[in-house]
């Protein structure tokens, strides 16, 4: 039984960063343009078949591929804010998340169709050679792919952390998300702002989906289930720091694995969602924090 | 310096401003005073950009300012402090002042600027790494000027600078105000405190219902019977 929890809170440990992961790029674009991205997961789900078609065609492992898609994606990002998140910016702060939630669900629709289209709706993994390696620590099995997702997660959050703190465009998003009026009387190029925000967040869900193609499995109908536990995530951590939201990220993973160990796997969701309601219920003011208090 | 002509503003079917026309000369303080509800605000922020303008025209410098975006008004020396006073208080004093250095424009002199600005404003030095959320009133108005003047701005317009102010605070922003003037800054503000805006200011326009009423030099408008009975209480 020891052995079983402690296990279960190490798989707890490793897919709660993904989760922290996820949400990062959710709560960028929600603190910055007042976007609710709901394709934010079809982005990652994108991103996961980029990498698995980069590693099946070209042979590229995954982690070299991952600048690649990175990039890619951050185009991506580009082309979705110009073609569709622009004009939801031009509306008021308020009207902009119903705008939003209702042209990003229309692109859920579209990129999973497209992706059941030319992806098919197989289950796929990326195998290499040392998919299947793990550490092992005591009586406890640290799988090592998951364990580089973790670390990327951190990694990802530290850097967001510097680019907000230490740089001169991260002042500004920070400015532009506490109040785009000022920021543009104080010479920001609000626009700009969003479209680098946006571009960022779409890169990061891709990164994400890199290595949820490793250590998990990518379908096109993942990116919903993603999305939600990312828009959990954000209603524990607020938007007040990346760092929190990472941390956010693991309690939530820990809090479903434990769960499907003491009442069973069909709980796991479950719980999530009693997690939401509850953090809705009595701290209802989380979603509205600030980008970076 | 600025010159707006026959400037229209509507909030969709809401027409505020019916026709107003004013200019700013170089090295002066215009002052544009009027009760509540005037149309003072809605006339600013449709000159930075802010709301779409129907009709007339405003221009800064001789280029025209229609349809600029707002943060190419500022990198041309056009800065405006917003009534709710700009600074970030999610950034800290410094933070605020580096950021108001943001234009290509401004960033080359930040450092000089900073001192000047920090030499104007001795209690923002002392609080440089501090939130500017926690700034008093006042505190929170020198770091709205300090931030705007790292703009290098060449016309800097205030709305409402004394709004919520203490009258001795007041007093020290006027100061300050006419000390950046006679800098070589034009300065263009809107207020509803009237005696002391027509004390520091070099003319003033009287907008009411959302077209100019009358206008004139300070001496001018408080000798206007018009003005005196419904404005001062003198």
């Amino acid at each position: 039984m020891t052995q079983l929890i402690l296990q279960s809170v190490v798989s707890g440990i490793l897919v709660g960063g993904m989760y922290g992961l996820v949400a990062l790029g959710l709560a960028l674009a929600f603190g910055v343009l007042k976007v609710l991205d709901v394709a934010h997961g079809e982005l990652l789900m994108l991103g996961g078949y980029a990498s698995f078609f980069a590693f099946t065609f070209w042979g590229l492992d995954p982690f070299v591929s991952m600048p690649l898609v990175f990039v890619a994606m951050f185009g991506f990002g580009v082309i979705l804010y110009l073609v569709l998140f622009r004009y939801v910016t031009r509306t008021e702060i308020h009207t902009r998340i119903k705008n939003s939630l209702l042209i990003s669900f229309g692109l859920v629709l579209v990129l999973q169709a497209l992706a059941v289209r030319f992806f098919t709706a197989d289950e796929r993994t990326i195998s290499t050679a040392y998919s299947l390696e793990a550490l092992t620590i005591g009586p406890v099995r640290v799988p090592v792919v998951r364990l580089a997702g973790l670390v990327v997660a951190v990694s990802a959050a530290l850097a967001l952390e510097w680019l907000l703190s230490r740089t001169r465009f991260g002042r500004a998003l920070r400015a532009t998300s506490e109040d785009w009026t000022r920021a543009a009387l104080t010479g920001v190029n609000v626009r700009r702002v969003y479209l680098i925000a946006f571009a960022i967040s779409a890169a990061l869900a891709a990164i994400a989906g890199s290595l949820v193609s490793m250590g998990y499995s990518i379908s096109p109908s993942i990116g919903l289930g993603w999305t939600l536990k990312a828009l959990i995530v954000v209603v524990l951590a607020g938007l007040g720091s990346m760092r929190g939201i990472i941390v956010a990220g693991i309690f939530l993973g820990l809090v479903e694995s434990l769960a499907s160990v003491w009442l069973g796997g069909q709980y796991r969701e479950v719980v999530a969602l009693v997690l939401f309601l509850v953090i809705l219920s009595f701290r209802p003011h989380g979603f509205y924090g600030r980008a970076h208090a | 310096m600025l010159r707006v002509d026959g400037l229209e503003v509507a909030y969709g079917d809401l027409q505020v401003v019916w026709g107003v026309s004013f200019v700013v000369p170089e090295d002066s303080i215009v002052a544009i005073l009027g009760p509540n509800g005037a149309g003072k605000t809605t006339t600013l922020l449709a000159i930075m950009g802010l709301l779409p303008v129907k009709a007339g025209s405003a221009s800064f410098k001789g280029n025209s300012l229609i349809g600029l975006p707002t943060h190419q008004m500022v990198e041309r020396g056009l800065v405006m402090i917003p009534e709710e006073r700009g600074a970030f208080t999610s950034l800290s004093v410094e933070e605020n002042l580096e950021l108001g250095a943001y234009t290509p424009r401004a960033r080359t002199s930040r450092t000089e600027t900073m001192e000047e600005v920090y030499d104007t404003f001795p209690r923002l030095a002392a609080r440089k790494s501090q939130s500017a959320g926690t700034l008093s009133g006042g505190e929170r108005q020198m770091l709205a000027i300090g931030k705007a003047l790292m703009a290098r701005p060449e016309l800097l317009i205030l709305d409402e600078p004394s709004l919520g102010l203490a009258p001795i605070i007041v007093e020290q922003i006027f100061d300050v105000i006419r000390d950046i003037r006679d800098r070589g800054v034009s300065v263009l503000m809107v207020e509803q405190h009237l005696e002391m805006a027509l004390e520091s200011a070099d003319y003033a326009y009287i907008l009411e219902m959302g077209s100019m009423a009358t206008e004139g030099t300070g001496p001018e408008l408080e000798a206007d019977t018009r003005v005196r009975e419904a404005y001062l209480s003198l």
